[in-house]
């Protein structure tokens, strides 16, 4: 295949009319099956929210040249010892989850700076690296939710009384206070106002963020390392910066999720969260350049509706196995694609 | 005279032998703790009401693949001379192998598996007494529970990998007929797969999303039910938020979906007291105006199995109990569990292969 600039754009766009068009053929078939289209936009909003910020994640991770994150699990697992100090505190309502927020932020540093210096000694395979230092950061996170001196009985083994429960249940902390903060219901469709604004607000940080001299350092090193050594940006420093901040919003991210599902899932639940993240931000159109907010958002939202959508359309039309099959080639699809394309790419540079 | 002292001294050298017999150990074969806490939990609890008399070990985490590590942990529990009955709780295909080699050394072991799933007449052959849980049997009386709790509606969540398996769709078979004659409107959805791809994340947030719309097609007198274990967190919490029916767990057991979504604040010194447990449930399910819409038996089944196998074994090596029947096992399970406990044979053929169904606790 021919890739001359023009084609190359269009290329681009080849995942996102891939899924377009089976979002599409999924709506047609909810219409007909007279499903109720607005509890699902409503959860499609919801769903946006709640993933939005992991798939924002990603961004200066892409930016600064260290690839998709695969290793979102240790963000997660950031993010999962900041909710669980907060429960463990008893923290409860708006107040709860900001201080799970400030005590995600912390351990998203600290682990984002190690993950980092792990990155920068493994240029250019980071990719396949961090899918590795995600795996098996979740068996040490495993030993570590087992034996952790956690004291609010209502994070402990039921039986045993030592330990943590593999799901923590959020009612009566801080479930749902983002989905539920100013929500509304227009034409049958709730609007969870709080999730979306937060989200918004962590976009609009992300893109100012990418406007200021910091941010524009960082695209600088992704985009030519040379160069950016050249004009006196210091490379690994900047790396390393990109990943600490993909680990903090990673961290953050899951206090979102766990906020809007209900529960802190523990041990191998964070095991392939990355690859759904990962998937999104290409849907949107990030393929070969700049990662921006708006591929996220849109990518998030056109991946994640069509979960919304499929469950309901295939147990309509009798034929749940063949719904699961094509999401799973629209989401592997999707990453595969997305590599041969960068693998392309990168050939056609080199010559 | 001479007879009083030759007496004394044959009681004497008999002291010894019947301290022995007394203080012989039992061995106990369960999964991890995470692999699955109840076995583990019940194993150790046995070993706290027999102190010294136990030995437990603990299959590998990861079964499948160390097959072989797990059939000589088995046979060296066989090896030990002082142990002289071996009860395994594990829920594992291909133990018996273990079991066949230990019987063919020594014919005196005893063995209770509740449960092993190998082939149900080679286990009759070997084992002494095996139990399971009577899996097709719930598709009776789970229905049937959710029609006396009220419902009007059933509905099966599952996936393909598990309708694949013979024992779950013969089980939602059952749950089809049942509902039929009883006169309730049985309802089937397949959620996204757990064990493909992206693991049970979007499974659950299916079933968040799923749940509120088919209650509100099909009203509270609902039942839901779901066919794997994590789904039971979501279940339970959205049916305290749409007062739906929970008849039972997919496996019935205060211990799981409860703790999660209602927050349980259980304390270390009350953790594994289920008189304690199910009174929190009860309270906070009447909080949530859920009272009487969720149900499950009283004690787990893991837990029950490790206790009540360990004392059918210690009556059977004693000799005080000679035959087993579910006249003689009942009165046994009542003690151990605290509830009644129905047996029934797994095939009418066999005499020493029994499934149980415990009686439910309504909260």
């Amino acid at each position: 295949m021919r890739f001359d600039a023009r084609g190359l754009r269009l290329d681009a766009h080849i995942p996102q009319l891939f899924i377009i068009a089976f979002l599409v053929l999924l709506a047609g078939a909810a219409l007909r099956l007279d499903s109720p289209v607005g509890l699902m936009l409503g959860d499609s909003l919801v769903r946006l929210g709640m993933n939005g910020v992991l798939a924002l994640s990603l961004v200066p991770m892409l930016n600064v040249g260290a690839g998709l994150n695969f290793g979102l699990p240790v963000a997660i697992s950031a993010g999962l010892l900041g909710m669980c100090l907060a429960v463990n505190c008893r923290l409860r309502g708006l107040p709860g989850f900001f201080a799970a927020i400030f005590f995600a932020c912390v351990a998203g540093v600290v682990l984002g700076w190690l993950y980092g210096r792990i990155l920068n000694r493994v240029k250019g395979r980071e990719e396949i690296a961090a899918a590795f230092v995600g795996f098996s950061f979740i068996s040490i996170m495993n030993f570590f939710w087992a034996t952790a001196p956690f004291s609010n009985p209502a994070m402990l083994w039921p039986i045993g009384g030592k330990g943590m429960r593999p799901a923590i249940g959020l009612r009566g902390y801080f479930a749902g206070v983002l989905n539920s903060l100013g929500s509304f219901t227009l034409f049958g469709v709730t609007v969870p106002t709080g999730l979306l604004v937060f989200f918004g607000l962590l976009c609009l940080g992300v893109y100012l963020f990418f406007r200021t001299s910091l941010g524009r350092a960082m695209i600088a090193t992704g985009e030519s390392e040379p160069f950016a050594r050249m004009a006196g940006i210091r490379v690994e420093r900047m790396r390393l910066l990109g990943v600490i901040l993909s680990t903090v919003i990673g961290a953050v991210g899951i206090c979102v999720y766990a906020q809007s599902y209900g529960f802190i899932e523990l041990y191998d639940a964070p095991l392939m969260m990355a690859f759904p993240a990962a998937s999104a931000v290409l849907a949107g159109g990030c393929l070969g350049g700049r990662a921006l907010v708006r591929h996220v958002v849109l990518g998030t939202y056109l991946f994640q509706t069509t979960y919304v959508l499929s469950g309901p359309v295939a147990n309509g039309l009798m034929v749940p196995e063949a719904a699961e099959i094509i999401r799973m080639l629209v989401s592997n699809g999707i990453i595969l694609y997305a590599l041969i394309y960068e693998g392309t790419r990168r050939r056609k540079h080199a010559a | 005279m001479k007879r009083f002292v030759a007496a004394l001294f044959v009681a004497l050298m008999l002291l010894p032998g019947l301290a022995l017999a007394s203080s012989y150990k039992v061995g106990i074969v369960t999964p991890t703790l995470s692999s699955s806490e109840d076995e583990f939990r019940g194993a150790q609890r046995v070993a706290e009401k027999y102190p010294g008399r136990i030995k437990h070990i603990s299959l590998p985490e990861n079964y499948s693949e160390e097959q072989e590590t797990a059939i000589t942990q088995i046979m060296s529990l066989g090896a030990d001379p002082e142990v002289k009955a071996i009860v395994i709780c594990a829920g594992y295909s291909g133990i018996l192998p273990a079991i066949q080699k230990i019987k063919e050394k020594r014919p005196d072991m005893v063995v209770v598996t509740a449960p092993i799933w190998d082939d149900p007449d080679m286990m009759a052959k070997y084992v002494d007494l095996c139990l399971d849980t009577d899996w097709v049997k719930r598709g009776e009386t789970i229905p049937e529970k959710a029609h006396k709790m009220g419902a009007k509606t059933f509905i099966h969540y599952s996936f393909p990998t598990h309708m694949a398996k013979e024992v779950l769709a013969k089980r939602r078979d059952m749950m089809r007929e049942t509902c039929k004659k009883l006169g309730m409107e049985f309802v089937e959805v397949m959620t996204p797969d757990p064990t493909t791809g992206a693991g049970p994340g979007p499974m659950l947030q299916f079933l968040q999303e799923d749940i509120p719309r088919q209650i509100a097609k099909y009203g509270k007198d609902t039942c839901i039910f779901g066919t794997n274990c994590p789904m039971q967190d979501v279940i339970i919490a959205k049916a305290l938020d749409l007062k739906f029916i929970m008849a039972e767990q997919c496996c019935p057991t205060p211990t799981q979906g409860f703790p999660a979504a209602m927050g349980l604040e259980i304390a270390p010194e009350d953790a594994g007291n289920f008189d304690k447990i199910n009174a929190m449930i009860k309270e906070h399910a009447a909080e949530a105006g859920c009272a009487g819409r969720l149900s499950t038996w009283p004690t787990p089944v893991g837990y029950f199995f490790p206790e009540f196998g360990t004392d059918v074994a210690m009556d059977m090596v004693d000799g005080k109990l000679k035959d087993v029947s579910i006249e003689s096992l009942k009165p046994i399970a009542k003690k151990v569990a605290g509830a009644d406990v129905a047996f029934a044979k797994m095939k009418p053929e066999i005499d020493n292969y029994y499934l149980i169904i415990m009686d439910s606790i309504y909260y």
